[in-house]
C-alpha cells in the first residue's frame, strides 16, 4: 500500500482565516465567557455553548461543504439504484444517506491534503462511503472498488467495508465494531510522541458504546491527553436493534463526560452545527488540549445493509427488512427524519446567508449528479481482477503459494 | 420426522433443552433465535422464554462469551450465538479462562456452556474481516474446550443436544454457508456424540477427510471420482477436539492414501492435524492437502472463487494421489 501522498501541502489551518465578516460574531461573544469542561488551550466556553465557527468560513468553503453533502447523497442514491436495477452490478453498501452532514461537517474541520505526516487521519466504520468522500477519497476509484474492479481504490481486495486511502488520511473502513477506535488512539499517541499537531478522528455508531474498545479508547485518550476525536454517529440503530438494547444513556456523550472528556451533542442533520463542534475539537487537539467526544444525532435512510425496502429512483427504504427478523424501523420514523434532511438544511442555510441562491444551488446539484454518473460509468467499465493476484499483498513482497489444488 | 433446515433443527434442540431446564439462558446479538420451517410452528426463543432468559445484547462478544461461562459456573446451563463479525473477539476468554479452568481447579469447575460461533463470509464479496477462514484452527487448539463442527442439519441438532448436556464447555462452530441445507430431521431429541467422526462414504482407494464448510464440495468431488471408478472413502471430522483418531487411522490403514480438504487457511488447518495423527500410525501412506491459501480472503469474486477449495481442485488432487 502506498502511504505517500498525492499532492502538496496547502498552508495548514487555512480554515482559520476569517473571510466573511458579515456572518461573524453573533455567537462569538459566547466564546469569551464561562468555564470549560476541560483544558482547551484556545478559548473558554460555558458548558453547552459553542462557537458558531462555520460563520467564519469563506464562501467557497461553505459551497464545497454543500457539494460534498451532495456527492455523498448522489453516490448513495446511484449505488442503491445500481443494486436495485442493474443485474450485472455486484457491489453493495451499508448506505450513509441521511448522515451526510456528519462526515462532511467533521472532515471540513480537518486537514485533508498534504504530506502524510501532516494530514489528519480518519478511521471509519463499516458504513464508510460518506466518510471516504468527505475526506477526499477519489470517488470513481471507490466506485470501482465497490464493484470489485482491479483498478479500484484497493485493487478489488477491499470492497466497501475495507476501503482505504492513506493519501488523503483515510486510514480505512473497519468491518468490525471496536478495533478501529482503540487503533485510532494509537495514531493520536504517535502524533503526541513526535510532536505533530495532527489529529486522529474515529467515527463510530451507537452500537460501539457496548464494546470494550469504546471504553478503552476513551479512557486511554484522556489519560494521555491524546489529540483524538471520537465522532459517535447515533443513528438510533446498531445493525437491526435500537440503541436502547445496548446503551443505558439517552445521550451516549454522557459516557464520555464520565471519562473526563469534553463532550458535545450536536444536530447531526445540520452540517454547520457538526462543523462547529468539530472545529472546537480540532482546535483543542492541535493545541495539546486532549480528546473530544462528539455525539451527532442522526439517522440512516436505508436499512442496515443493502437496499431492502428501497425502490429504484427513490430515496430511502421503508417497511419490513427481511434481515431484521424481529425488529425493524417504523416507516413513520424514517419519514419523520427525512423531514429534516441534511441536504435541505445545508442548502437553505446557505441561501439564507446569501452564499447561494436557489438557481445556483440547483446548478451545483446538477453538476454533482453528472460527476457521480461519470464516476459510476468509469468505475463499472474497469477491468475485473486477475484470480492469481489473490496471493499477493500478504507480505510486503512476494506471493504466498496456492494451496487449493493440493 | 420432517424435512428441516439447519437453523430450525438446531433451535428445536435448544427449545427442547430450555423447556426441560427453566434455568437455561441464551444470549444473542444481531441474530435472533428465530426459525421457521414449512408446516411447522415458528420457533422464537425470545418470545417463548422471555427476555430474562433470552437476552438481546449490544455488540460485545467478550461479554457474551464470559456471561454464559459465568452462568455455567453458577450452575445454570447457558449458550450464546456469536455471529461471524465477532467470532474471535472472545478467544482469550475461551482459551485462557474457560479452557484451563477445569484443569487448574483440580477438576472442581463445571461449565455446562455452549458458544455457537458462526463461520461465514466463505462466499465472494465480504472479504477480510467479514470472512471466516480461521476459527476452526484456533478453537481446536485449546485444551479443555470441546470444539465441534457439524456439517448436516441432522448432526447439527444431535450435536446441539449433546453440547448442551455436556459438563464440558463446547465451541460449536456453525459454518453459515450450510444454512441452506435441508434434510430429514427427527422431531424428538437425540444426541450425536461430540468425539466421533462420520464415514460419509466407504471406499478402498483413497480417504478424503474434511469438515464443516468443506464437506459439500468434498461430497461433490467424491461423486465425480466414484463415477470415474475410484473407490473413495469420505470422512467428516465433526469433532475437532477431541479428534477421532481411530476412525482416521483405520481408514487410511486400508486406503493408504489420504487427502485432506479444509475451508480454512493451510497452515495449522484441521487437515494438518489429521495428517500428523495418521502419519504417526500408518506405514507407507501417501498424502495431499487442499486448503485455502495462507492469504486473507479478498473481496473480488475472481480472486476469491479461484482461491476457495472446490470440487474441481479436490478431484485433481485425488487423481494425482491415486
Amino acid at each position: 500500500m502506498d502511504w505517500n501522498t498525492k499532492s502538496a501541502a496547502p498552508a495548514p489551518d487555512e480554515d482559520d482565516v476569517p473571510a466573511s465578516e458579515s456572518r461573524r460574531g453573533f455567537l462569538q461573544i459566547a466564546a469569551l465567557t464561562g468555564a470549560v469542561l476541560s483544558t482547551s488551550g484556545r478559548s473558554a466556553f460555558a458548558n453547552g455553548d459553542i462557537g458558531y465557527h462555520a460563520k467564519d468560513l469563506p464562501d467557497e468553503k461553505l459551497v464545497e461543504m454543500y457539494r460534498t453533502i451532495l456527492r455523498i447523497r448522489w453516490h448513495e442514491r446511484t449505488q442503491a439504484d445500481q443494486m436495485l436495477g442493474n443485474p450485472d452490478y455486484r457491489g453493495y453498501n451499508h448506505f450513509y444517506a441521511g448522515q451526510e452532514a456528519v462526515a462532511t461537517g467533521v472532515c471540513a474541520a480537518l486537514r485533508n491534503e498534504g504530506p502524510y505526516k501532516q494530514i489528519d487521519l480518519v478511521y471509519s466504520t463499516h458504513r464508510p462511503s460518506g466518510h471516504a468522500i468527505a475526506k477526499g477519497v477519489d470517488i470513481p476509484k471507490m466506485v470501482a472498488e465497490d464493484d470489485f474492479r482491479a483498478t479500484g481504490l484497493n485493487g478489488g481486495y477491499a470492497a466497501e467495508m475495507h476501503l482505504s486511502d492513506p493519501s488523503v488520511g483515510f486510514v480505512g473502513a473497519d468491518g468490525m465494531i471496536g478495533p478501529g477506535h482503540v487503533t485510532a488512539t494509537g495514531s493520536a499517541f504517535a502524533f503526541r510522541a513526535r510532536g505533530s499537531d495532527q489529529v486522529s478522528v474515529v467515527f463510530g455508531g451507537d452500537g460501539t458504546y457496548a464494546t470494550p474498545q469504546f471504553h478503552s479508547a476513551l479512557n486511554n485518550a484522556k489519560l494521555l491527553d491524546l489529540p483524538f476525536i471520537y465522532v459517535l454517529e447515533n443513528n438510533l440503530y446498531h445493525q437491526y436493534a435500537h440503541y436502547t438494547y445496548s446503551c443505558p444513556h439517552k445521550d451516549i456523550a454522557d459516557a464520555a463526560t464520565a471519562y473526563g472528556i469534553p463532550a458535545r451533542v450536536v444536530d447531526g442533520q445540520d452540517v454547520f452545527q457538526v462543523y462547529n463542534a468539530a472545529k472546537e475539537a480540532v482546535d483543542r487537539a492541535r493545541a495539546g488540549g486532549g480528546p473530544t467526544f462528539i455525539e451527532a444525532k442522526t439517522y440512516r435512510y436505508y436499512n442496515h445493509w443493502g437496499a431492502p425496502g428501497a425502490k429504484e429512483g427513490e430515496l430511502g427504504a421503508f417497511g419490513y427488512d427481511p434481515l431484521a427478523i424481529t425488529s425493524f424501523r417504523p416507516e413513520r420514523e424514517v419519514r419523520a427524519w427525512m423531514q429534516r434532511d441534511p441536504v435541505d438544511i445545508c442548502r437553505d442555510t446557505l441561501v439564507d446567508w446569501g452564499v447561494l441562491d436557489d438557481a445556483g444551488a440547483a446548478e451545483i446539484e446538477e453538476e454533482v449528479k453528472a460527476e457521480i454518473a461519470a464516476a459510476f460509468e468509469w468505475g463499472l467499465s474497469q477491468p475485473l481482477c486477475n484470480p492469481e493476484d489473490g496471493l499477493k499483498h500478504v507480505f510486503a513482497e512476494g506471493t504466498v503459494p496456492a494451496r487449493q489444488f493440493g | 420426522m420432517a424435512q428441516k433446515s439447519w437453523m430450525y433443527a438446531v433451535l428445536e434442540a435448544v427449545q427442547y433443552e430450555m423447556r426441560e431446564d427453566p434455568e437455561m439462558t441464551w444470549i444473542f446479538e444481531l441474530t435472533p433465535p428465530v426459525a421457521s420451517n414449512p408446516g411447522m410452528p415458528v420457533i422464537n426463543l425470545e418470545t417463548e422464554f422471555g427476555r430474562k432468559r433470552v437476552c438481546n445484547t449490544g455488540i460485545d462478544e467478550y461479554w457474551m462469551a464470559a456471561t454464559v461461562l459465568g452462568a455455567g459456573l453458577a450452575g445454570s446451563k447457558s449458550a450464546t450465538y456469536i455471529p461471524y463479525q465477532g467470532a474471535l473477539m472472545p478467544f482469550e476468554l475461551i482459551q485462557n479462562y474457560a479452557g484451563k479452568m477445569r484443569h487448574m481447579t483440580g477438576g472442581k469447575a463445571s461449565m455446562p456452556v455452549v458458544w455457537i460461533i458462526e463461520m461465514t463470509g466463505q462466499t465472494p464479496g465480504f472479504a477480510g474481516q467479514h470472512s471466516c477462514y480461521e476459527e476452526d484452527s484456533y478453537y481446536m487448539h485449546i485444551p479443555g474446550v470441546r470444539t465441534v463442527i457439524p456439517s448436516t442439519p441432522y448432526d447439527a441438532k444431535g450435536m446441539m443436544h449433546a453440547a448442551l448436556r455436556s459438563p464440558d464447555p463446547v465451541v460449536y462452530l456453525y459454518p453459515a454457508g450450510l444454512r441452506t441445507l435441508v434434510e430429514e430431521v427427527p422431531d424428538e431429541p437425540y444426541e450425536v456424540p461430540l468425539d466421533k467422526a462420520a464415514v460419509r462414504q466407504e471406499g478402498s482407494d483413497l480417504t478424503i477427510v474434511s469438515s464443516g464448510g468443506g464437506m459439500p464440495e468434498v461430497l461433490k468431488a467424491a461423486e465425480t471420482l466414484t463415477a470415474e471408478g475410484m473407490s473413495v472413502e469420505v470422512i467428516d471430522l465433526r469433532a475437532l477436539k477431541e479428534m477421532d483418531t481411530e476412525t482416521l487411522v483405520n481408514s487410511v490403514a486400508k486406503t493408504k492414501r489420504l487427502l485432506t480438504v479444509d475451508q480454512s487457511y493451510y497452515t495449522l488447518s484441521p487437515g494438518a492435524e489429521v495428517i500428523a495423527r495418521v502419519a504417526t500410525n500408518v506405514e507407507g501412506a501417501k498424502y495431499k492437502r487442499v486448503a485455502w491459501p495462507d492469504a486473507p480472503p479478498p473481496a473480488s469474486p475472481e480472486m476469491f472463487l479461484w482461491m476457495r477449495p472446490n470440487a474441481d481442485g479436490i478431484v485433481g488432487a485425488a487423481r494425482d494421489l491415486v
